[in-house]
């Protein structure tokens, strides 16, 4: 029995760790055709050329970290703003009902939509543009993610702060984001693996010519360079990685 | 008088939760109301502290005209039933708060929440977190957090509801206690007969949204509605039924 078990631990950790042990081997590799069982190169000089230009990886990991750090921040401090009037608003229910709006469509279908306004704004190709996209959809899901904590005794709190001579500015700083901190990191991780994995409608709203991470990692399957489609998908996981390491240490533990 | 409510009406979806309020109180005086749940005693203290809009009347403390001022500018403070202690704040914090935000020097606050601490019987847990204390260590907390501010008037919602007896019994000794020491003028809202008496210079019945100031303790107590001579009736047959 304990054999078993033994057996099918291991089989489910090798299940899911081959796929990213695959990933590294194979954005070390070069010239690995079939039937060859091993690969004709085998050693750093793939990720020696991370930096360069020629991949165009580590200018992608910038562009893709600059747009999904704007879209998490901005997302986060939005949501958490705007969905208390949403909360406390009479016709809650209502609004709360237009938040679930953008994800009736497909990511793509809405970036379709959405690419004539983009075009007119002239924001159409760049990364503002993919920045505002993403946003779009980003936003309501923290507007929804928040509106759990605003509820009678939050609003005690406010009333409490404002009896004892705080303004709403005061409220915000001093209480509502200290007490509020856990949610708004979760939050930030949330919005910010949104923005990192998204492709549909990036590719729409960038046209080619912002080229994160994730629209490099499939533009180089498309031109059958899986070592360096490999190499970009190992740099995709890091910033997850980090975060659920982050979320582990700091958060979770915390507000359980 | 100290403070002067004049005919305060307020009404929800046409329905009338308080009417006809008039309170005339002296200064370093505490007003304590009964009154059972949902007859408009929330409302009315919240009205006073500004976080409900009135619908019509006027309330003027120390002479002057508040019901047109915002809340965070009547040094008016409401104490809830619940503590509502700040969780990522400790206790010193917690006290210091109302100081802080008036940006009051650093060495003046550490002074006065030290004395407020020695005050509220709390010496050694200024270091510790809310989660960290008891229920009434909590509520005493909450009450040096009020009391520090010196507000003009102190509004008290139940303060007390949600503590067991014996702590009950404490807190009204160090309200009574801290009340004189401070000054303090007060609303004191309880549903609670017995608290009611003494925790009041005045008393005061609440029915229906209407309020009804008795002129003595003894006006109260014979007054067949505010149930006093019920729970005397209900104690002496008891007492007839044992013997």
């Amino acid at each position: 029995m304990g054999r078993w078990k033994n057996g099918i631990l291991i089989t489910y950790l090798v299940a899911i760790v081959f796929p990213f042990i695959f990933l590294f081997l194979l954005s070390m590799s070069s010239g690995w055709r079939f039937p060859d069982l091993l690969p004709e190169y085998f050693g750093f000089k793939n990720w020696g050329k991370v930096a360069g230009t020629e991949s165009g990886i580590a200018q992608s990991f910038l562009i893709s970290l600059v747009i999904s750090l704007s879209v998490a921040v901005s997302s986060t401090l939005c949501g958490f703003v705007i969905s208390r009037y949403v909360s406390y608003h009479p016709k809650k229910r209502l609004l709360t009902l237009l938040t679930y709006f953008p994800y009736i469509l497909a990511p793509v279908v809405f970036g379709a939509c959405l690419s004539y306004y983009f075009l007119k704004m002239g924001i159409f190709g760049t990364t503002f543009g993919v920045v505002l996209a993403q946003f779009i959809i980003a936003f309501p899901y923290a507007l929804i993610f928040f509106s759990s904590f605003w509820n009678e005794k939050i609003k005690s709190y406010e009333d409490l702060v404002a009896t004892l001579g705080g303004g709403s500015l005061t409220t915000f700083r001093k209480v509502l984001l200290p007490m509020a901190r856990g949610l708004l990191m979760v939050c930030f991780f949330q919005t910010f693996l949104i923005s990192w994995f998204e492709y549909g409608l990036t590719s729409i709203i960038g046209v080619g010519k912002v080229q994160t991470l994730t629209i490099k990692v499939f533009l180089f399957i498309k031109e059958s360079n899986f070592y360096y489609g490999a190499m970009s998908c190992c740099m995709l996981i890091i910033p997850p990685v980090v975060m659920i390491y982050i979320n582990k240490k700091y958060v979770f533990n915390k507000l359980i | 008088m100290f403070l002067e409510v004049h005919d305060i009406e307020k009404s929800y979806n046409k329905e009338a939760i308080v009417s006809e309020l008039n309170i005339n109180l002296e200064k370093h005086k505490t007003l304590s109301i009964l009154g059972r749940s949902g007859c408009g005693k929330t409302t009315m203290l919240k009205m006073i502290a500004g976080l409900t809009p009135i619908d019509q009347g006027v309330i003027k403390l120390d002479g002057v005209r508040v019901d047109e001022i915002e809340a965070s500018k009547r040094n008016i403070v409401y104490l809830y039933q619940e503590d509502l202690l700040f969780p990522h704040l400790s206790v010193f914090e917690n006290i210091a708060f109302g100081l802080r935000i008036k940006k009051i020097k650093d060495h003046i606050v550490d002074d006065r929440v030290i004395e407020m601490i020695e005050n509220l019987e709390l010496q050694g847990h200024g270091s510790k977190m809310p989660h960290q204390i008891s229920g009434g260590q909590r509520q005493r907390v909450a009450f040096g957090r009020a009391i520090i501010t010196n507000p003009a008037l102190l509004l008290l919602d139940e303060p007390f509801g949600s503590l067991d007896a014996g702590t009950r019994k404490n807190m009204q000794t160090l309200f009574l206690r801290l009340a004189k020491t401070f000054n303090i003028t007060s609303l004191f809202v309880t549903h609670d007969l017995k608290e009611a008496i003494l925790m009041g210079d005045e008393i005061a019945y609440m029915d229906k949204g209407k309020l009804k100031i008795y002129k003595d303790r003894s006006s109260f107590i014979n007054d067949p509605e505010t149930g006093v001579l019920a729970e005397t009736e209900f104690w002496k047959q008891l007492k007839t039924e044992q013997f």
